[in-house]
């Protein structure tokens, strides 16, 4: 085919220029060290890249979120351990304090010490994080849950629970309300509670109480009075919610089961006639109740003495060590439940590394260049470039204006 | 006899003489545009006729003519055509490729760190520091959106002055072809008939060049002129006369330049999309299948996002106690009334549900009797009866005086990214916690919890939602009672455990088995600076598809722009490689007839020199031949 000279100009140029580009391309590519310079290079993977490095963006948020999450709850949990050790020992005090040798001046050393426990309860219970935020104030950060006043100590915040996003499906408590872990506690045996009045003059002590039969539980209010007649002892039920006498002149033996409505207890000793006791569902008792109700009762002058004031004072430091093993129960609970929230947050952290991992991965293959590739790529578009300079160079010079 | 040999030398040297200045000619214009090589083309002189026979009488040059193929000239008009098209579009395009090239100066990073600031808010809502962190991040995430917008705005911009540019060329080169054209025709009829090839050069390269601008169809006459056609057969050039072009604005949007045609009848609208081919046809194409794409794109993302957060961010409740306002500032649909419109009426758009907003543009028309609306992106037409109506998330009104004919441009999410602000500037003004709290009575004997309850979606809340609303449970416990403002009071309320209880445009669920006379509270969640609630909603809306009618995150709907812009760019990068070599190709085979060679014009030069040394020799021969025949008379 014909030539024209331009045309053999015209292609050398266009092909040395695109060859320029190329390298420069690719020599872009390996300063940057991506891959995709723009979106045109790759589109899908472009477009994919803006999603991994997305997804892995929020991984680590989540990441972020799980720290904090595990301080939360980690100083939770500290504040949590000094008050089982607290309630433990208020407990040992409470079971040497049912101990019948004990002087009054004993027992009120005993309280004493105990008002210093409860002390240190309240502050345990008021805990900061450090920045004054209270641990156990629902969402009311600021606001001081637990003030000691006339009334005893009441919770002043609310039951909110903090959440925080510790995966893209799952959200963990990051705080507990100090109601559910100091308030609510139920009485009693938790189904229901027994209580003698104070007005009893004879020395019936209350045992605990079972539930026989829960089918038979009615959520109702008892009341068993006993009456003395010619030394011989004998009680009635009165079911007072709803105002009926269920049972009268049941035989009293000391120590004998009484059951009614599902529910079986005894009591023991010898209680006088007029003597009243009552069974009511349980109601929530809060630690502190529970603190100072067995103070008041290692204080109380009893005028009564004898055995009337040593079944009354059994009863109060019974009751107190029922409400303690319930509170105990209770504030082990929310540990456990803080330990798995841990244990969870933990095994959620590994599997996040390891997907963010895979993500960094996913990443980079989507947009890295590949070195060796780029580089051999390079030493081969210069190697072209090189001959095609050359080449350039030999066929200008041909020409048959040199001979003429 | 030797006069005869004298002529027929003298027209040898003649003849090569011609020869070598046309291959000088050649020679001197090798790498002059648009130059076709010329050659002589001899004739024997009319012979002698005698009795011996006929004698020839030596050469005569019958013309110079110029190596031209019409159709191979008119085949590199067309792919150089084309191939100016793609090259001004794939240009444009690149740069906005550019814009969303770098991974760490895109909207991505900018849409990341805001949704991670507002985590951190959601992981320690009573830090200062993590509120201010969040503004300070949807600051920048909102000063990315703008600027992006105003990179397209300049874009915009410097196509509208650059379709003025061209419109200048084409009409001066209109003039030049015109002009041509007469000076050809004069040439042609003063020179019996031979060719003006220099002429016919220069014309060609001009149409060449129009060709690069706009597509433009040429007609030869048979007085040698060219009558050139753009568009749709609207005639640029005929004869000595050209007609102009004219940039105006658009008649649909004030702030875009369209191009006009200008005849005696005045100013003609053409249709754009008929002006295909060439930079103006590259320009046109671009702007209105990417530009507008791609801002649309970025706005729908930005009004997505900022109606969706807004939304959130109004049931919730800030630092100071009171119920959260707007986050962002969110921009309003834009309407173009047609400039030509003679109805008095003014549209309005006004977005109904940002989940359902599309990228397309819409065109209103009244036809006298109703409204048709049509999406532009697919064409799909909706007849509507009377206004206000709502259509893909929009609701659309409009006043009175609407005349027949008359027709609005509605730009959903054209100012969305440019448009987009934060709206306040408070970190305490964020609303990271819930209106509302629920506590259970510490004196309860069942076991009933209760949630911690929601405040209903959308926004406006409920007058009442703050209202302390107490909930008992009877004797038995199997309903209860409400008390509480704007509650209605309502007793004996039937108990399902787990079933939703909504009072006051909130929601709340009971559990387990709560006792006779057990009472559950909801009320102002005063003194909440812990409570983190809407903060994790906000949060989440990150992940969620709240977008093209629940099929795509914020996120999603800006990867497919990306997606988008660099598919195409890629295409063109690909067609517009492509189309150049099939340019240089054509034009390989044209200048294979056409150009200059110079080894061959060297062969020429020798050539000629050879045969003006042979005419000169017989030249002297002959003279020798006079010599002799006067020696004989001496």
């Amino acid at each position: 085919m014909r030539l024209s000279s331009s045309t053999i100009y015209d292609a050398n140029v266009a092909a040395l220029n695109q060859q320029q580009s190329k390298m420069l391309h690719t020599q872009q590519q390996i300063t940057s060290g991506r891959r995709i310079l723009t979106p045109a290079d790759d589109p899908i993977a472009a477009a994919r890249a803006l999603e991994v490095a997305q997804a892995d963006a929020t991984n680590s948020q989540y990441a972020s979120n799980r720290n904090t999450a595990l301080h939360s709850t980690a100083m939770a949990e500290g504040v949590l351990q000094s008050v089982t050790s607290l309630l433990q020992d208020v407990k040992t005090l409470a079971v040497y304090a049912g101990n019948s040798v004990l002087t009054a001046s004993d027992k009120r050393s005993l309280a004493t010490e105990l008002s210093g426990r409860l002390d240190e309860l309240l502050a345990l219970s008021n805990s900061t994080d450090g920045v004054g935020n209270y641990l156990f104030s629902g969402f009311q950060g600021r606001v001081q849950p637990f003030v000691n006043g006339a009334s005893g100590v009441q919770y002043m915040a609310d039951d909110g629970q903090r959440m925080i996003q510790v995966s893209s499906s799952r959200q963990l408590a990051a705080s507990d309300s100090g109601a559910d872990i100091f308030m609510r506690i139920k009485n009693g045996n938790g189904i229901f509670s027994l209580q003698a009045a104070a007005a009893n003059t004879g020395s019936g002590r209350l045992s605990q109480g079972v539930v026989t039969n829960p089918a038979l539980l009615s959520g109702s209010n008892y009341q068993v009075s006993f009456s003395v007649v010619a030394g011989v002892t004998t009680y009635s039920v009165t079911n007072t919610t709803t105002a009926t006498l269920m049972s009268s002149g049941n035989a009293y033996v000391s120590g004998q089961p009484i059951n009614f409505d599902g529910m079986q207890f005894d009591i023991q000793g010898a209680p006088a006639n007029g003597d009243m006791f009552t069974a009511a569902p349980s109601s929530n008792e809060s630690l502190f109740k529970t603190l100072s109700n067995l103070i008041s009762a290692l204080n109380q002058p009893n005028a009564l003495g004898g055995a009337t004031a040593a079944a009354q004072f059994n009863n109060s430091v019974g009751q107190a060590l029922n409400n303690l093993d319930r509170g105990l129960d209770n504030v082990l609970t929310v540990r456990a439940s803080l330990g798995t929230r841990l244990r969870e947050l933990e095994s959620l952290q590994s599997t996040g590394e390891d997907l963010g991992l895979q993500y960094k991965q996913t990443l980079s293959q989507l947009q890295d260049v590949d070195f060796n590739k780029a580089i051999s790529d390079l030493t081969q578009q210069q190697l072209g470039l090189q001959a095609a300079q050359k080449s350039f160079l030999k066929v200008s010079e041909l020409s048959l204006f040199n001979y003429i | 006899m030797g006069i005869g040999i004298f002529g027929s030398s003298l027209s040898a040297l003649n003849a090569a003489q011609t020869g070598l200045l046309t291959t000088e000619h050649n020679i001197a214009n090798a790498n002059t545009p648009g130059f076709n090589r010329q050659q002589i083309v001899q004739d024997t002189r009319l012979p002698l006729a005698t009795g011996a026979g006929f004698i020839g009488q030596g050469v005569e040059v019958g013309t110079v003519k110029r190596l031209y193929n019409e159709f191979l000239s008119t085949q590199v008009l067309h792919e150089q055509s084309l191939a100016s098209q793609l090259d001004t579009y794939y240009t444009q395009i690149k740069q906005i490729d550019n814009m969303l090239a770098d991974p760490n100066a895109g909207l991505s990073p900018a849409l990341r760190d805001f949704f991670g600031a507002v985590h951190n808010v959601a992981s320690t809502p009573e830090s200062p520091a993590a509120r201010q962190a969040m503004l300070s991040a949807g600051q920048f995430m909102v000063a990315r959106f703008q600027s992006m917008s105003q990179r397209i705005t300049d874009m915009a911009d410097g196509i509208n002055s650059q379709i003025s540019n061209s419109v200048t060329t084409i009409n001066s080169y209109a003039r030049q072809i015109a002009t041509l054209n007469q000076n050809i025709t004069l040439a042609q009829a003063a020179f019996s008939q031979q060719p003006p090839n220099d002429l016919l050069d220069q014309r060609d390269l001009l149409v060449a060049n129009l060709n690069k601008e706009i597509k433009a169809s040429v007609i030869k006459q048979s007085d040698g002129s060219f009558n050139v056609f753009i568009g749709n057969g609207q005639a640029l050039v005929v004869g000595a006369q050209s007609f102009t072009l004219q940039a105006v604005q658009a008649l649909d949007d004030p702030a875009k330049m369209e191009v006009a045609y200008t005849s005696t009848a005045g100013i003609t609208r053409l249709q754009q999309g008929s002006f295909q081919g060439g930079n103006l046809g590259g320009l046109l194409e671009f702007r209105s299948q990417s530009l507008s794409a791609t801002q649309n794109a970025l706005g729908l993302v930005a009004m997505g996002l900022a109606g969706a957060f807004n939304a959130q961010h109004l049931l919730g409740q800030d630092l100071n106690g009171t119920l959260g306002g707007n986050f962002f500032a969110v921009a309003s649909p834009q309407v173009n009334s047609n400039t030509a419109n003679t109805g008095t009426a003014t549209v309005s758009a006004a977005v109904a549900d940002y989940t359902a907003l599309t990228r397309s543009d819409y065109l209103l028309k009244y036809d006298g009797a109703a409204y048709t609306l049509t999406r532009l992106s697919d064409n799909t037409a909706t007849v509507l009866g009377a206004l206000p109506q709502t259509i893909d998330g929009l609701t659309i009104s409009t006043s009175a005086g609407v005349l027949a004919g008359d027709s609005y441009t509605i730009r959903p999410t054209a100012n969305g990214a440019r448009d987009i602000a934060l709206a306040i500037n408070d970190p305490a003004k964020i609303a990271v916690a819930m209106a509302i709290r629920s506590n259970a009575s510490l004196n309860n004997i069942g076991t009933g919890r209760i949630e911690a309850g929601s405040v209903n979606a959308p926004a406006p809340v409920n007058v009442n939602l703050q209202q302390t609303v107490n909930i008992v449970f009877n004797t038995p416990p199997t309903t209860f009672n409400v008390t509480g403002t704007g509650t209605g009071n309502p007793t004996n309320v039937p108990y399902t455990p787990g079933s939703t209880i909504t009072y006051n445009g909130w929601s709340t669920k009971i559990t387990g088995t709560p006792g006779a006379g057990d009472s559950f509270v909801m009320s102002s969640n005063t003194g909440a600076t812990a409570d983190n609630r809407n903060a994790l909603l906000l949060a989440g809306l990150q992940t969620q598809n709240n977008m093209l009618s629940g099929t795509s995150s914020f996120q999603g709907v800006y990867s497919q722009l990306v997606s988008q812009v660099g598919n195409k760019t890629h295409e063109l990068e690909v067609t517009s490689s492509a189309q150049a070599a099939m340019v240089s190709q054509t034009v390989q085979v044209q200048q294979s007839l056409s150009g200059v060679n110079l080894d061959e014009e060297a062969a020429n030069l020798i050539r000629y020199q050879r045969a003006y040394q042979a005419a000169g020799k017989a030249m002297q021969i002959a003279n020798s031949m006079f010599d002799t025949i006067l020696d004989i008379g001496r």
